[in-house]
């Protein structure tokens, strides 16, 4: 990927406010890129970046930033959320110099803001991501990448198109011991791996539903729907818990397994590949809105070459091994990945920002010969190089919507209750009407791709 | 706690062949038991298209959950009859579905018959939905559910609707239409044009 910018494929952000009258105001931060050769931050010069979405895990990426505020490489410009209460919070954790906005549109204008970091609930994913490439921003955004076929294909075209580096927050990927992993399995410690076997705990159930209602005055539900047909506002929504709204969050396989599946799409160099069929089973929840699996099995079948990976919601929890005090600890055991080679198996705990190798895979010394496998700098640092010099990211956006489609497409067998044949490089499923209409889903106007 | 959907599934295939009494399905869907009625629901596509428009009235229930049982019930019904070679019983609950439509219901009946078109109808729903771009609470809907459906007769409809749509509608027909790859120049995208101003200041 060049990091030039190729202003000719950018959407214009003054030829939309020029079309629609609106007028800008020029920011008083100097943008980078005016400083940078061919467009992009250089290698000394800061990036400046923006927060769209800053409760929860946008929350912890504002912190996160800060050190390398400190250490030069950053400015943080603005903040955004679409709750009042969050926004005021989070502008004043950003400190002096920084604008709140709550509508993200603000910050594309923005010519002196060079990348945003989007931390909003997983409907908004596609949208911002794809608006965001097309006015010239370099994006990291949560996982899971989307919610639909249809919003993955546009944000891998917007990346491409735009030539933007995406970093998708799948971070387990860039921790150290998952590196130890990907290395022992690239190198058939265990052997030809066959079956790769995740686990996760079950998802939660509400046991107290409540009533719809008006929106606290701090909420401005409209634009926290986005993308999402127009519905009144529940409580039982929002903050967090839209990951247990299939429209919006899809359950624990797109939340956890967004992580956990990651992992194994990379370790097992399947990244660029996808399954040719699909089969889920799953429960439901017996009251309230919530409309994800509480439990779910979920069988991916790969084809040359030839492996399965399920998803296993219980599953069987492997016991976490015992750790000396001066090894990192487990903190979260209870979802995983159990691989099984030919010659062996081999386990890892959590996936995420807490990823955790077998003893003997962390003990495993690389013979003479033996191939290196990449070892992130870490995954926000490895979006900084991939902002600055092009390269490919680890969780690249390609990468991620291959995941976010074994995510998806799980979520659609389940719903429709029959296996799926899928053409991975049609993007469709096969001899299924219903199914492929539903692989994309219309969005609210002018909330859409 | 959970209900094993795909057992559901599995059991609503035999059920099919049964043909189970759609008072029965009632009666539970009106289940003070979680999970009894959340077994009805799971249970409910089979049951097909006489079960549309008792499902959608059901759906207006006092009782939130047995409300929110009928809503699923209604889409296990729409989804189950859009499964591969079942072409008669789709039409079949398309046709309930349209006749609920064209139905005395609210209009939060009324949204979720049109998504359930959506994914299953073809050109004999265009006209009913097209119809309803007019309603100023459910044209949004409505136009996101006609760009869905393929084939010319949505496109021709959307098209149609561009002239006719209210000034202030027209650009949202218009991104229907690109969407749908016609270009439209006289109605500018206005989706990257900020308008939400926050009140906390910097």
């Amino acid at each position: 990927m060049s990091n030039k910018i190729r202003k000719s494929q950018s959407i214009s952000r003054r030829g939309f406010l020029a079309a629609a009258g609106v007028a800008t105001v020029l920011p008083a931060i100097i943008p980078s890129r005016v400083l940078a050769a061919e467009g992009n931050p250089g290698a000394n010069e800061r990036i400046t970046v923006a927060f769209i979405g800053v409760g929860g895990m946008g929350n912890y990426h504002l912190d996160s930033m800060k050190r390398f505020v400190d250490s030069g490489e950053v400015n943080i410009a603005a903040v955004c959320d679409v709750d009042e209460n969050r926004l005021r919070a989070a502008l004043e954790k950003a400190g002096p110099g920084v604008t709140p906005y709550r509508d993200y549109r603000y910050i594309l204008e923005r010519d002196d803001i060079d990348a945003v970091v989007i931390a909003t609930p997983d409907h908004w994913h596609a949208v911002q991501t794809v608006h965001a490439c097309q006015t010239g921003k370099h994006v990291y955004v949560e996982k899971p990448a989307c919610c639909t076929i249809e919003e993955g294909t546009a944000m891998m075209a917007a990346a491409r198109d735009n030539k933007r580096a995406v970093q998708v927050g799948s971070q387990g990927r860039s921790e150290h011991e998952a590196y130890l992993a990907h290395r022992y399995l690239e190198n058939g410690a265990i052997g030809r791996v066959h079956t790769v076997t995740c686990f996760h705990y079950s998802g939660p159930t509400d046991e107290e539903p409540l009533p719809d209602s008006a929106p606290p005055p701090e909420l401005d539900w409209d634009l926290w729907l986005g993308p999402m047909r127009w519905r009144p506002y529940n409580a039982r929504y929002c903050p967090g818990t839209f990951r247990w709204v299939m429209e919006s969050g899809g359950g624990l396989i797109r939340d956890r397994g967004a992580h956990v599946m990651s992992c194994a799409m990379y370790w097992m160099n399947a990244d660029g590949t996808a399954p040719v069929s699909i089969e889920a089973t799953g429960t439901a929840p017996t009251r309230g809105l919530w409309d994800h699996c509480v439990d779910m099995n979920v069988t991916y079948t790969f084809k040359n070459p030839d492996w399965t990976l399920t998803w296993n919601q219980p599953g069987e929890p492997v016991p976490k091994e015992e750790r000396t005090a001066d090894e990192p600890e487990i903190t979260r055991p209870g979802y995983g990945a159990v691989y099984h080679g030919d010659n062996g198996t081999f386990v890892h705990w959590g996936g995420d920002g807490g990823t955790w190798a077998e003893r003997k895979c962390r003990e495993w010394t690389p013979p003479p010969g033996a191939k290196e496998v990449f070892k992130s700098p870490g995954h926000k640092e490895d979006w900084f190089n991939g902002i600055r010099t092009g390269a490919k990211t680890i969780m690249n956006i390609d990468a991620s919507v291959g995941v976010a489609d074994l995510c998806n497409l799980g979520n659609l067998s389940y719903i429709l209750g029959r296996k799926l044949e899928w053409d991975g490089a049609k993007r469709q499923v096969i001899g299924d009407e219903l199914a492929n209409r539903m692989l994309g889903r219309p969005q609210r106007h002018p909330y859409h791709l | 706690m959970g209900i094993d959907r795909f057992a559901g599934a599995m059991s609503a295939t035999a059920a099919a062949e049964a043909n189970p009494p759609l008072e029965e399905l009632l009666t539970a869907l009106r289940s003070e038991d979680d999970v009894q009625r959340t077994q009805a629901w799971i249970s409910a596509g089979a049951v097909g298209a006489p079960a549309v428009a008792p499902l959608a009235g059901l759906m207006l229930d006092a009782q939130p959950e047995v409300a929110r049982a009928a809503k699923r019930a209604l889409w296990q019904v729409a989804r189950h009859s859009g499964r591969p070679g079942a072409e008669a019983d789709k039409a079949a609950v398309i046709a309930a579905l349209l006749a609920a439509l064209a139905g005395e219901r609210s209009d939060a009946v009324k949204r979720e018959v049109m998504w359930m078109l959506s994914e299953i109808g073809g050109d004999e729903s265009v006209a009913p939905l097209v119809s309803l771009l007019s309603n100023a609470e459910l044209r949004e809907d409505a136009r996101m559910c006609v760009e869905r459906i393929p084939g010319t007769a949505s496109l021709d409809a959307l098209k149609a609707a561009l002239d006719a749509a209210p000034q202030d509608f027209k650009v949202n027909i218009a991104e229907s239409l690109r969407k749908r790859g016609v270009e439209v120049p006289e109605f500018p995208s206005v989706k990257l044009v900020p308008t939400r101003s926050t009140n906390v200041q910097a």
